[in-house]
């Protein structure tokens, strides 16, 4: 009952971010990167919800583009770790062996380095920009990924419906994406969500450390680490985009609980 | 000693009470051993629970349940602490879990001690020595060493006896001690509980889902169902004089040995197993290099056409791994097994794990038929819905998921799954052990029904001896890996 | 002890796999960093001898070996940016993370015991609902987020220290903890809400278990049963995620130097990678792994040392 409320809570969160982002794409209040000298640094008020920044810009429009940026490295992230982990989980899960012995030792060795930290040395050598922190943390997922439903593969391919349905003769990719996937699907759509929390995470953390999203693509975290200059002056600066990465993580880990029960 | 009066308990659910006990009265006399006989749902467990007070906070109890004059269900929470474990104290199901497994046996033992009297250490420890040598365990100092997870389950249930008896109870409450054990460590638990009865007069309620075990060894017994006491009487009357139709039912469902013509020699084979060895790899030594080590040693033995062959064993002799070597499920083996049957299959002994949960009935039954590849979709459909018939379930199942369904239908489900592809060899493990008396004995009327109609042969395993009796015409014993055949009409109950 | 060699054995061979890692991530870059090193304008005969110089003209195992060699000596080489030894480079830069860790995992566990076990006793009051939301929102904080807030309230509002005014430990040791203060605060307290969340699930679980009913049965009160039998049984799977944590706190000293301006490895680490000074970015990857490692390695045997399940077994 109280998981359920849990449930419910992520559930109207999310999507009700998802819903402010579908409606940015085609309106936002003023155009994010238009700037406007007489307006710096207003409060806010009707006009401007979230107040103006240093340069006159609507911050709730920037905000509303930067929510879009978040949502495609988050997705984009966590499709490439889920996908990728996904298979290489199953494999090594259901097979064993050799290749899984490998693919688990550099899995240890890989859940030493911070992701941030694993991301950060991606970005030194690929170069800044938007694509290349997708595809760095999309690699970097991937491990905690493929654990995950490695672990939920081995632990379902000896329970008895898995051995019956080897008597009928049914062959192992049946076993494997029929009989023994869906029912990983929820220590996988957990992961998912768990997965997407961190890549926001990550995301927010490069790109307040100027070696994330680079401009003219709006971030979170980008605007972070500009409005921090004028914490005194303009607070609202610094706390709007803040507290919409927070109820977008405190979103997504009430689905993650909701759907671990 | 204790008197029950007008016992209910109900829990609040949405809009309505679901009553799990109804207007209860019983007494224990002192010294008595008292056993309460019931199904799952019964009751039972939560009538005992509501003597010691260790009901869920949730539930609602009326009537008296009176010790010493005393109302227990009016004392305050502290006055009924200094009760618990001191004159009333309880053993559980599962000695494994029931054990703190991070705790010394000698501190968990010592612990009702320190709660209840002002021993000194010496002489607490003194005292949990003698409970454990009472309770049959020789070098107790060493015993109090361990780790519970350092002892046998037998070991264990009888550490948890000598805890339960520390302080010298009025009452223990032995809440199916024996269930989770081997039929051996059974008897000698239950000896030691009554030896226990006798020397220190503790009174016991034991409480058990088994009429048999408690036939020889308690004074009363009282009969439950749906949380009504509907029968009460001494073993003798209950045995032999039942009243109550429900208890009837009971002890029909004991299974019973049942005299079969011999198998005739001639009788063509469905299974011939010549000199089997199986191996396990062990746990891996450096990156790639595995041993391995031999869990079956030459097995030979074969099945003939109608005929059910059991096999007994202790958990861990390796009954479950020849199953699963003779359906080709284990790729580490030496030796012949040669099938004379297509698809031989297997009935599981977990109802709940042998379907898939993310699965319809009807998926799950229509599956085999797709992989054959061999009929359409109009066959595969009549098929299931036949399939489903001959097992005693109704066709609108065939739209419920696993977990829709109760132990004894899943099992049904499971059986059908079993002869859909037409199979007629089955190897049966453990068909039986997850359920019920009452369904117990109509899932093996049905396996031995379903024999019949479609000259099916089983290897039946349980570690049930009534259970192989009623059902085998040929026995074997399995220890340690290696197999041994029972005369027949010898008395394996001994074994 | 035989777990001990083996546990140290595959330590070993982890931080081998990291050093070979973080050499090839560093080897296949574009560009000669002898330009790097010495601009564009130097002469043939200028770039021949600083190659002989770095030894970049001997194969690759042995400059694998070289540099592997010289990590262990305390040699890492030369910075391209600063032209200095890295080892110079970092040798004021360590205490000052060390220190920040050092506070951050002191203040988790000051705090996250006692108030999971506060949370674990009132879980299915009302109070511990409250509570559990509250305890959910601040997980969900980014650090450098947190460490932004905490800079207007307690360094520009209250006025509790000076934002950017780092106080070197050679200076005044009392000082340059007083303002670690703030960004410890800031990385432990989103964690701290972890663990709390971690050891209160792992407590309720416990008590499910039937040895809980078996201990309620002799008589215990409520307290004991929690304090004397359900925490060490709580507490065993908790141990496990300190050793992620560790890594947790790295990543978050990296951004949460930046919002603080603490002169630690995090923020050379960033000014590095800006700069593409990659000798330098090599060390800190390798020196932030190790210590993820090692103390993992620690955290496992502590493990084993507490569950005597599995202690016996080793």
């Amino acid at each position: 009952m109280k998981k359920k409320k849990i449930l419910w809570a992520g559930i109207f969160i999310t999507g009700f971010f998802l819903l402010i982002l579908i409606v940015s794409f085609f309106y936002t209040p003023y155009p994010p990167n238009s700037m406007n000298g007489k307006e710096k640094f207003l409060a806010p008020c009707w006009a401007h919800w979230m107040g103006t920044d240093n340069f006159g810009r609507d911050i709730f429009s920037r905000v509303l583009a930067g929510l879009s940026t978040t949502f495609f490295v988050g997705i984009s992230v966590t499709g490439i770790g889920a996908v990728f982990g996904t298979i290489l989980g199953a494999f090594t899960g259901y097979f064993g062996g050799w290749l899984d012995e490998i693919l688990m030792r550099i899995n240890d060795a890989l859940t030493a380095f911070p992701s941030i930290l694993l991301a950060l040395v991606f970005i030194s050598i690929l170069g800044t920009g938007k694509y290349n922190i997708i595809l760095a943390l999309g690699i970097i997922f991937i491990p905690s990924f493929a654990r995950i439903v490695r672990g939920e593969f081995i632990r379902l391919k000896e329970l008895d419906y898995v051995k019956s349905a080897k008597l009928m003769g049914a062959g192992k990719m049946h076993i494997m994406f029929v009989h023994i996937l869906p029912n990983a699907m929820p220590a996988l759509l957990s992961a998912i969500t768990v997965g997407f929390n961190n890549a926001v995470l990550a995301e927010a953390g490069m790109s307040y450390l100027g070696i994330g999203v680079q401009p003219p693509d709006a971030s979170l975290g980008k605007m972070l680490s500009e409005a921090q200059s004028f914490l005194f002056s303009a607070p609202w600066y610094v706390i709007f985009p803040g507290i919409v990465i927070i109820l977008l993580i405190l979103g997504f880990s009430f689905l993650s609980e909701g759907i671990g029960s | 000693m204790l008197e029950v009066k007008h016992l209910s308990i109900s829990f609040p659910e949405k809009e309505r009470e679901n009553k799990v006990v109804l207007d209860s009265s019983f007494t224990i006399e002192k010294g008595e051993i008292l056993a309460i006989i019931g199904e799952s749902g019964s009751g039972k467990s939560m009538t005992a629970l509501s003597i010691i007070g260790l009901l869920p906070k949730d539930a609602r109890v009326s009537g008296e349940v009176l010790l010493e004059n005393r109302n227990l269900l009016d004392l305050s929470e502290s006055e009924r602490r200094d009760i618990r474990g001191k004159k009333i104290s309880m053993i559980f199901q599962e000695p494994m879990t029931s054990l703190n497994p991070v705790m010394k046996i000698g501190k968990q033992l010592e612990e009702p001690l320190l709660l209840h009297t002002n021993l000194s250490k010496e002489e607490r420890r003194q005292i949990v020595y003698q409970k454990l040598e009472q309770a049959g365990l020789k070098d107790a100092e060493k015993i109090c060493s361990y780790y519970p997870h350092q002892l046998s389950g037998g070991m264990r249930q009888r550490a948890m006896i000598a805890m339960a008896l520390v302080c010298q109870p009025e009452l223990m409450i032995a809440d199916e001690p024996t269930t989770a054990l081997d039929v051996i460590v059974q008897e000698q638990i239950l000896k030691v509980l009554k030896k226990i009865n006798q020397e220190e007069k503790t009174s016991i309620l034991f409480i058990s889902h088994n009429l048999k075990v408690v036939k020889d060894f308690c004074d009363r017994i009282l009969v439950m169902q749906d949380g009504k006491i509907v029968e009460e009487g001494t073993p003798e009357q209950i045995f032999y004089a039942p009243k109550h139709s429900y208890t009837q039912k009971l002890l029909d469902s004991i299974p019973k040995r049942v005299k079969r013509p011999e198998i005739h020699l001639n009788t063509p084979k469905v299974l011939e197993i010549e000199h089997l060895n199986v191996f396990y790899p062990d746990e891996k030594q450096g990156l790639l290099k595995r041993k391995k080590h031999q869990v079956l040693y030459d097995i030979s033995f074969d099945i003939r056409e109608g005929e059910v062959v059991g096999l007994i064993g202790g958990s861990g002799c390796g009954k479950s791994t020849l199953s699963k070597a003779i359906l080709g499920l284990l790729p580490w083996k030496e030796g012949e097994i040669k099938h004379y049957t297509d698809f031989p299959q297997m009935v599981f002994q977990d109802p709940y794990g042998s379907l898939n949960p993310a699965k319809k009935i009807g998926w799950i039954l229509e599956e085999p038929l797709k992989i054959q590849k061999k009929f359409t979709k109009e066959e595969r459909k009549q098929k299931v819905i036949m399939m489903l018939e001959k097992v005693g379930l109704e066709e609108k199942y065939r739209r419920r998921y696993p977990r829709e369904l109760s132990g004894g239908q899943r099992q049904r489900v499971g059986i059908a799954l079993s002869l859909i592809l037409g199979s007629r060899f089955i190897i049966a493990d453990e068909p039986v052990s997850a359920l019920d008396v009452t369904v117990q004995a109509q899932i093996l009327k049905l396996l031995l029904q379903l024999k019949e109609e479609f000259q099916l042969s089983y290897l039946f395993i349980s570690h049930d001896m009534d259970v192989i009796a009623q059902m085998c015409d040929r026995v074997f014993q399995m220890k340690e890996g290696r197999l041994y055949p029972v005369e027949s009409g010898g008395n394996y109950g001994k074994l | 002890m035989k777990f001990m060699i083996k546990k140290i054995i595959t330590l070993v061979i982890t931080l081998f796999f990291i050093s070979i890692a973080a050499f090839l991530a560093f080897q296949i870059i574009p560009g000669d960093p002898v330009l790097s090193l010495l601009g564009m304008e130097a002469t043939e005969g200028q770039i021949e001898a600083m190659r002989e110089q770095l030894g970049l003209n001997e194969p690759l195992l042995i400059r694998y070996g070289n540099w592997v060699l010289g990590l262990l000596k305390g040699d890492f080489g030369l910075s391209y940016h600063y032209q200095i030894p890295v080892a110079n480079l970092l040798k004021d830069k360590f205490p000052v993370t060390f220190a920040l860790a050092g506070l951050t995992i002191l203040f988790m566990f000051l705090s996250a015991f006692p108030l999971g076990l506060f949370y674990a006793r009132f879980a299915e009051k009302k109070i511990g609902r409250v509570f559990q939301i509250i305890n959910q929102t601040i997980m969900a904080i980014p650090s450098f987020f947190l460490g932004i807030i905490i800079t207007l309230i307690f360094g520009l509002l209250l006025k509790w220290f000076t934002p950017g005014k780092y106080i070197s430990y050679t200076e005044s040791l009392t000082g340059f903890f007083g303002y670690l203060i703030a960004p410890a605060a800031a990385i432990a307290i989103p964690k701290t809400a972890m663990i709390v969340k971690f050891l209160q699930n792992s407590v309720l679980a416990q008590r499910q278990n039937d040895y809980v009913r078996t201990a309620f049965s002799k008589g215990n009160t409520e307290n004991r049963v929690l304090y004397v039998h359900i925490l060490k049984n709580a507490c065993i799977p908790v141990v496990t995620i300190l050793g992620m944590m560790i890594a947790e706190i790295m990543a978050g000293s990296i951004v949460v130097e930046q919002v603080f301006g603490l002169p630690g490895l995090g923020r050379l680490l960033v000014a590095s990678i800006e700069a593409r000074d990659y000798p330098v970015v090599q060390v800190i990857v390798i020196y932030i792994a190790a210590t993820v490692v090692i103390v993992n390695g620690i955290v496992d045997i502590l493990y084993r040392f507490l569950d005597p399940r599995i202690r016996v077994e080793a």
